[in-house]
């Protein structure tokens, strides 16, 4: 995957570019809003890292600038500002997701991957379909070698954001932020405690688990 | 221009030259009025003396005309005896008296025709001193050349006309003396309400934050400014008390866990320099302490936050018991999995007023301590309801250990954690943090003791989130 990260923190933007180096991926960076801009008309890119404050453009300048050039390309924001309205401004601009400094590389590394994902999948699915598990999200079913599993409308949006993200690593803020749609961090493990539940049921009595933990990031779906 | 050559500070003021205006335009006023009337009072009397003159000329010359100097002479005769004299000298055409009341003309080119004059006769008073009254007339050339003046006595309207100039005169001091002296007065009773608020304002600006400016209960101008600036006043110290409060609070509540995290890197650091500890596993828990401090920090932050801001930003009306039934859905498994009784209680069709992020933030929170503080075997019960006050009251009940009244007030102070929950994970700034959402919805947080103590549990804690009434 090819990763334009904008950030004027020079230190953190090598930090990022050595991490998502060794996960694969192809790193250019840019240390000002100004220079980002010419790098992101200039090169095809899958995803963007853009940080909010830089010098001479601000990302969210930066992010508008090239969203009405018609580039789609999913935007990463990085940011000091967490509160709400900060990130409501920052997906106004045409930002794709938004993660609050300081953050782990792992949550920054799993959001890229998530992000890198969505623009796979551009047309309108009604069935999703991961290995041995099959979504239908019209009717609302899940099968696993063909035998029903019945889940509580939460579980379901749990497995459907598993599934849309299947082989990449989710961390409990992801699912948190996405599946719950709260952007506050429990000091228990309520998130744990669902997707146990949910592995219980998707992988109980079968011969393999699919839904696995990742030490240190969260969990991830094998197909 | 020296300070000290400036006009007195009174006569700087805007209400003074102001009434210094009003004083210009109400004199210049006041002058065309007294102008009018001095024209049509002793412009009057003067005219009406002139035709008498003229008049009387005219039927001299009549005489004149008809009979000659003789028949002027015998009018002069007749008319010395009547009320109300004309002075009058019939001269020959050289300028010789020929008969008349007065010496001689007063005009001195006897020629010159018509010719008016204004001169003075003598008279003897009843003492038999001489004085002297103003008079007026003009002559004119009779047909054989005799020259006739015929003037008049105009003391009385000359008296009259004075006391007209003096009424005037005194009028027109009096609007320029009370003028100054209102002016004056409106200046100095201004400058002294302006003098309150310009003192506070300086007071400010050198670093008084506390100045305030005196409402003197008069309900004018002045005090509707007083009360608009002590209320900005108000406001400012407040969050500048906030800000300043903010950053101590900062300061002192990551100086704990930083400090720690120094030591533990240090002990880490001789260790592995000893060869005695493991690198990784030194690091590794490094980088979890760092994890706890940034998460401290983050809640210190939104504390601060909270409490600089006063209120909560994007208050909107909302559905308590949708909010409370979402974050029950989150922790009922669990609460399911850590062996307690779970309940949700809401009441419906309520509305409240407010930022569900924080307050989703804040129930989660309570519920992360009754789930962390119920040993297993317990019961945690939310509760929607509306106090018969109004207000809405969220309300987390759960049978462990309860916090003992004395401790309550202190439980909510930041980083307080009792004695026997020290074993216990967390940072100790859940209800602080959820003490903080409270209040910036203008609400309040209560503490009570739970369902009470039966055998080995309880006696159990109850907090309540009350949030004001809605509109």
């Amino acid at each position: 995957m090819r990763i334009l990260i904008v950030e004027d923190d020079l230190e953190a933007a090598e930090a990022m570019d050595r991490g998502l180096t060794e996960g694969g991926h192809a790193c250019v960076r840019a240390a000002d809003g100004e220079a980002g801009l010419t790098a992101a008309r200039g090169g095809e890119f899958d995803v963007m890292i853009v940080d909010r404050m830089m010098p001479k453009m601000d990302g969210v300048t930066l992010v508008e600038t090239i969203r009405r050039e018609g580039d789609q390309t999913p935007v990463l924001f990085l940011s000091a500002l967490g509160e709400i309205n900060d990130r409501v401004a920052g997906l106004q601009a045409g930002g794709d997701d938004y993660l609050v400094k300081p953050y782990a590389f792992a949550e920054l590394s799993a959001r890229v991957q998530a992000l890198s994902r969505r623009r796979e999948t551009g047309s309108v699915q009604t069935l999703l379909r991961v290995g041995e598990l099959e979504m239908d999200l019209i009717g609302r079913s899940v099968h696993r070698q063909g035998k029903e599993i019945d889940l509580q409308p939460r579980e379901f949006q749990l497995l459907e954001f598993l599934m849309r993200h299947a082989g990449q690593s989710v961390t409990r803020t992801m699912l948190l932020e996405k599946v719950w749609e709260y952007h506050f961090d429990p000091q228990t493990n309520v998130i744990d405690v669902h997707v146990s539940r949910l592995r219980s049921k998707i992988d109980k009595g079968f011969d393999r688990a699919m839904l696995q933990t990742v030490r240190g990031a969260g969990y991830r779906l094998e197909p | 221009m020296s300070p000290g050559m400036r006009l007195p500070r009174l006569f700087r003021t805007t209400p003074f030259r102001l009434t210094l205006l009003f004083l210009a335009l109400f004199g210049a006023a006041a002058s065309a009025f007294l102008a009018y009337i001095y024209v049509a009072t002793a412009g009057e009397a003067t005219r009406r003396t002139d035709q008498d003159i003229t008049r009387e000329m005219s039927s001299l010359i009549a005489a004149y005309d008809r009979a000659g100097v003789d028949a002027v002479n015998q009018s002069l005769i007749e008319r010395a005896a009547s009320e109300r004299p004309f002075l009058y000298l019939l001269m020959k055409p050289d300028g010789t008296r020929i008969s008349g009341s007065i010496a001689e003309s007063p005009l001195e080119d006897i020629n010159a025709v018509p010719a008016r004059a204004s001169f003075s006769v003598t008279d003897l008073d009843a003492q038999g001193r001489p004085i002297k009254h103003p008079a007026r007339g003009f002559q004119e050339h009779l047909k054989g050349g005799e020259i006739l003046f015929v003037g008049a006595d105009v003391s009385e309207d000359q008296a009259y006309v004075g006391k007209i100039v003096n009424a005037l005169r005194g009028a027109g001091t009096l609007v320029v003396v009370l003028g100054l002296l209102g002016g004056v007065l409106v200046s100095r009773n201004v400058s002294r309400s302006m003098a309150g608020l310009t003192d506070v304002v300086a007071a400010v600006r050198n670093g008084d934050l506390g100045a305030r400016a005196k409402v003197r209960g008069t309900r004018d101008e002045f005090d509707e400014l007083a009360e608009g600036l002590n209320e900005m006043l108000d406001r400012l110290e407040r969050s500048m008390a906030g800000h300043r409060h903010a950053g101590d609070a900062i300061a002192h509540d990551l100086r704990s866990p930083l400090t720690r995290l120094r030591a533990r890197l240090e002990v880490a650091y001789l260790d592995v320099e000893a060869g005695k500890g493991d690198p990784e596993q030194a690091l590794g828990q490094a980088l979890e302490d760092t994890d706890g401090v940034l998460k401290t920090f983050g809640a210190v932050l939104a504390i601060a936050r909270l409490q600089a801001a006063g209120s909560a930003p994007d208050q909107i009306l909302f559905d308590p018991a949708q909010l409370a039934a979402d974050i029950a859905e989150l922790y009922e498994p669990l609460c399911e999995d850590a062996g307690l009784d779970f309940k949700a209680e809401m009441a419906e069709g309520l509305q409240a007023r407010g930022n569900q992020e924080f307050l989703a933030q804040a129930l989660a929170n309570l519920l992360d301590n009754a789930v962390k503080y119920t040993p297993s075997g317990g019961a945690i019960m939310l509760r929607v309801r509306r106090r018969s006050s109004g207000e809405i009251e969220f309300s987390i009940t759960d049978t462990g250990p309860g916090v003992p009244e004395e401790d309550r007030p202190r439980v909510v102070e930041r980083f307080v954690r009792l004695e026997n929950s020290r074993s216990q994970p967390g940072a100790g700034l859940g209800l602080s943090l959820v003490g903080a959402v409270a209040e910036a919805h203008g609400g309040r947080l209560e503490l009570a003791e739970g369902p009470g103590k039966v055998g080995e549990i309880g006696p159990g804690l109850r907090v309540a989130l009350i949030l004001p009434r809605a509109g």
